[in-house]
């Protein structure tokens, strides 16, 4: 089949940038990296783009199409060459562009460092046998332990690009990896450095993250659930989490959001009394309803059963949240009613036995 | 990444040198698991896992190494583990187990079937913990060898051009097989036998390079691996008649017989007309949805995207393919190679545990349990040795050479050349072999190595430049192959993945209980032989 690519070429020396076309005769199985390889042996050795398992679990070919971020050997070519329709290839977002599509994953590497990404059970290392842990405790991790730190999350992160030093889906899904595993012994220390300033709570839960993960790791979840065990832990202390917990508290209490206790709830009672005057500027426009009497919804019963479903879902809420938070379920396979998954509680400090024998 | 780290806790000053990021290593793509005799699952113990090694290697292992391999296995998994490997787990909580092929017991460790990429990932993070420096995309192009000893490497600088040398008391080569000598096959781009071909180059022969294992069940056309944990979860080979055809090969082990039994039976159908478009059906829709889904995710999602088909659904197209390099770099139980400070150890190497033919879930236990013993051998031979200065006009001659490389314009480009070594070398050396085919690909081999004599770079830059790299990985795998063919045209036998079906259909214990070595003397390779090492099994009929 005959396949046409436009690619932004780049070199970081000279600072040159142009978009090339290419047209290439290429198998009817073949994928992007397929295509590239093409391009490379027959028609220009100099373009440049990194690759190695071409089966999705190296992580080396992020890149962008047509502004997404892919895996180049996932995306197979057939479909979009029969539309007529001609890509545009580039290098991911939110990394320095080294060369063509390989960009530098220093900063990314450098984040994930910065959650201490290796298990820390708290005592010393005992070899004799393994620890004694449930598969469905295991399976609190699963989907994080499926990241290739390929870098397309990072790629797309909405609010990295507003903070370059926000530590971003991989970083932070990297640590709910920890969070999450059953024989971590420093949940408590990790939750405090994930509050921390460019921590969980500066994410904008934009889900372009989840979406374009190529291996279904749904950082956002991950943050999300970072998130919850915060606030079950008392790390509350982020305008984040109090923002959090103030649309929880509204919601439960009289089923709507009351805006004019959101403001002092989540930035402080200083914070609010500067705002009054704003404040007044809107009620006088009718945008915010009088504080007194609290204003309670017809049915907010039906508020509050939701909420106590919610929180008996797994990991004190945390999976509950995610479905809540979820725009669309992903139709996977048995997951038809969206996310099912019920994450087995963990409880911090409490550590996994040795097996015996 | 398990020598480094077993290197650093020894005390040594270590770093790692990879021409990619460690955790895209292709030890990521290993799916099914690894083995030891933790016994979680039946009664088991490292005598059953040698005894089932052995005799998978079709008597050419070296008893002793698969002895430490199967006897250390269960510790090191169990580090593994406390390092926080996410393995799957049994009912009770325990490190589950599953059969895998030609294992008398179920007794190979798993993670789903991502079991190589959790164990790399979690490599990597003990890495990171003790903040082990990595030279990342540097390419190893040339050893340092002076007085006798490897001193270090020279490497190409991916990322800002140029050789640099690094030098070094000791060296370990962990760089994997060589899989892209094959059109088909299960292996990355990244391997090219680097190395193999490193350690040939200075001198130190390498062993069994005639055993290129066939993995029986890899995906048409592309060659990606669907894991024997498919078969080991109780998946079933069909013809296109819909038979379950190992019963004419393997009527006890049946789909769980050794990998070299399974390769040669699925190309005999194929060859003899029951095959479907060049393939034969591996059936996983009698599992049921749930425990493709729990156990088989990524065989899943490998052959939704690149066969477009959904095994819940539909049985999966595969043939064999070209996917572990049993022979390798010759080494002592410590990975000590023939030259003092170097070191192999995985797949590059051939200590040899694995003989004429792999079980699976034996390669990631042995780049584990070797890793850490060859990481412990270097450190203390660093520690105990001075450093000896790196003479410079050694770089100075690589750089000469590589600038005649990058200075010529004119000639073929090596892609062709890749090619035509790989498409040969299927036809030729594949699963079934036979001296007129082996002749014929020598001389094949002699066409390629003149037409890369005049090899043309088209990328003369400095920045990122792998198209001059991709030229030299060219190079490792010409000179691979030049090993392979003698080696495997003077094996008159057939013994595990040597099949020799036309000329020699037995094993010939009396004559060639050996293994072949191959060096290289003067530009020109040598053959040799060494003897196999046997302890406690001596060599029986092989049935499965």
């Amino acid at each position: 089949m005959d396949v046409a690519l436009k690619i932004w070429r780049y070199d970081s020396r000279t600072g040159e940038r142009k978009l090339e076309e290419f047209e290439v005769d290429a198998p009817e199985w073949a994928c992007l990296l397929d295509v590239l390889d093409i391009i490379k042996d027959k028609h220009d050795g100099t373009l440049a783009y990194r690759k190695s398992c071409r089966m999705m679990i190296c992580g080396s070919c992020g890149m962008r199409m047509d502004g997404r971020a892919v895996l180049a050997c996932k995306e197979r070519m057939q479909p979009i060459a029969e539309a007529g329709h001609v890509p545009v290839i580039s290098a991911m977002g939110n990394l320095p562009i080294v060369k063509d599509l390989v960009v530098d994953m220093g900063p990314f590497w450098n984040k994930i460092r910065s959650v201490k990404p290796w298990l820390d059970p708290g005592y010393d290392e005992v070899t004799e046998k393994e620890r004694i842990v449930s598969q469905q405790q295991m399976n609190a991790i699963q989907k994080e332990s499926l990241c290739i730190m390929c870098g397309c999350c990072v790629s797309e992160c909405n609010s990295m690009e507003a903070d370059p030093a926000f530590l971003g889906p991989a970083a932070l899904a990297k640590g709910f990896r920890f969070v999450g595993d059953p024989r971590e012994g420093n949940q408590v220390e990790r939750l405090v450095a994930y509050n921390d300033e460019h921590g969980i709570w500066d994410c904008t839960r934009c889900y372009f993250c989840n979406e374009r993960c190529p291996k279904g790791v749904d950082p956002r979840d991950a943050i999300a659930k970072l998130g919850a065990e915060s606030i079950e832990q008392g790390i509350d202390h982020d305008m984040g989490a109090k923002h959090a917990k103030w649309f929880v508290t509204s919601a439960k209490t009289t089923g709507w959001l009351r805006e004019t206790e959101l403001v002092p709830k989540t930035q402080g009672i200083l914070s609010a009394v500067k705002q009054t005057g704003f404040a007044l500027g809107l009620a006088r426009k009718g945008k915010v309803p009088p504080p007194f009497p609290p204003h309670v919804a017809d049915r907010v019963k039906e508020a509050r059963a939701l909420h106590d479903l919610v929180g008996q879902q797994g990991r004190g809420g945390a999976d509950g949240i995610i479905q809540m938070e979820r725009a669309l379920a992903r139709a996977e396979h048995g997951e038809a009613e969206g996310a099912h998954r019920v994450s087995p509680e963990v409880t911090p400090g409490v550590q996994p036995p040795v097996a015996e024998g | 990444m398990r020598a480094a780290i077993e290197a650093h806790d020894s005390g040594a000053d270590v770093a790692l040198l990879s021409k990619i990021h460690p955790v895209r290593s292709h030890s990521g793509a290993a799916e099914g698991g690894i083995n030891a005799a933790l016994g979680n699952a039946s009664e088991d113990d490292p005598d059953k896992h040698t005894f089932d090694t052995v005799k998978g290697s079709d008597y050419l292992g070296d008893q002793d190494a698969i002895e430490i391999l199967c006897y250390e296995a269960p510790e090191d998994v169990y580090q593994l583990e406390n390092w926080g490997a996410v393995f799957s787990r049994t009912e009770d909580g325990r490190i589950a187990q599953r059969p895998f092929g030609a294992a008398g017991e179920p007794r190979t460790a798993y993670a789903a079937d991502i079991t190589g990429h959790v164990l790399v990932h979690v490599l990597y993070e003990q890495v990171m913990k003790r903040d082990i420096p990595a030279y990342e995309e540097f390419f190893a192009w040339k050893l340092v060898v002076d007085d006798d000893r490897c001193q270090g490497v020279i490497a190409w600088d991916l990322v800002n051009g140029g050789l640099k040398t690094i030098g070094a008391k000791t060296v370990v080569l962990a760089t994997g097989g060589a899989g892209r000598l094959y059109v088909g096959t299960t292996n990355a781009y990244a391997c090219t036998g680097d190395g193999m071909a490193l350690a040939l180059r200075a001198g130190v022969p390498l062993k069994d390079m005639e055993m290129m294992q066939f993995h029986p069940t890899t995906l048409s056309p592309t060659g990606i691996l669907i894991t024997e944990g498919c078969r080991g979860e109780g998946a079933y080979l069909l013809n296109s008649e819909g038979e379950r055809f190992l019963k004419d090969y393997a009527p006890n082990a049946m789909e769980l017989a050794s990998r070299d039994v399974i390769s040669r039976a699925e190309q005999t159908e194929i060859d003899e007309g029951r095959g479907i478009d060049g393939s034969v059906l591996l059936d996983l829709r009698h599992l049921g949805a749930e425990r493709i889904i729990e156990r088989l995710h990524g065989t899943r999602e490998l052959s939704m995207t690149y066969a477009l088909i959904d095994p819940i659904h539909e049985p999966i197209p595969v043939r064999p393919g070209a996917h572990y390099h049993m022979g390798g770099v010759d080494t002592d139980v410590w990975g000590q190679t023939e030259l003092t400070g170097l070191y192999a150890v995985g797949e590059c190497a051939c200590v040899s545990t694995h003989g004429a033919n792999r079980l699976g879930g034996n390669a990631l236990m042995e780049t584990i349990t070797y890793g850490r013993r060859v990481g412990q051998h270097a450190a203390d031979w660093a520690l105990t040795h001075t450093t000896v200065a790196v003479p410079e006009s050694q770089q100075t001659d690589a750089e000469r050479e590589l600038e005649a490389l990058l200075d010529r314009s004119k000639g073929e480009r090596p892609w062709a050349i890749r090619d035509e070594l790989a498409t040969t070398m299927h036809e030729n050396f594949g699963v079934f072999r036979r001296e007129d085919q082996m002749k014929k690909q020598g001389k094949i081999v002699e066409k390629l190595r003149e037409r890369f004599e005049n090899v043309v770079v088209e990328d003369k830059g400095t920045l990122f430049n792998n198209d001059v790299t991709q030229a030299l990985e060219l190079g490792f795998l010409l000179d691979l192959a030049e090993c392979m063919i003698p080696a495997g045209i003077e094996r008159k036998e057939s013994r595990g993945a040597h099949a020799r079906p036309h000329d020699y259909p037995d094993r010939d214990d009396e004559n060639f209980l050996k293994h072949t070595l191959t060096r290289l003397v003067d530009g020109k390779v040598e053959l040799d032989w060494k003897p196999v090492n046997i302890t406690k099994y001596p060599p029986q009929e092989r049935t499965y």
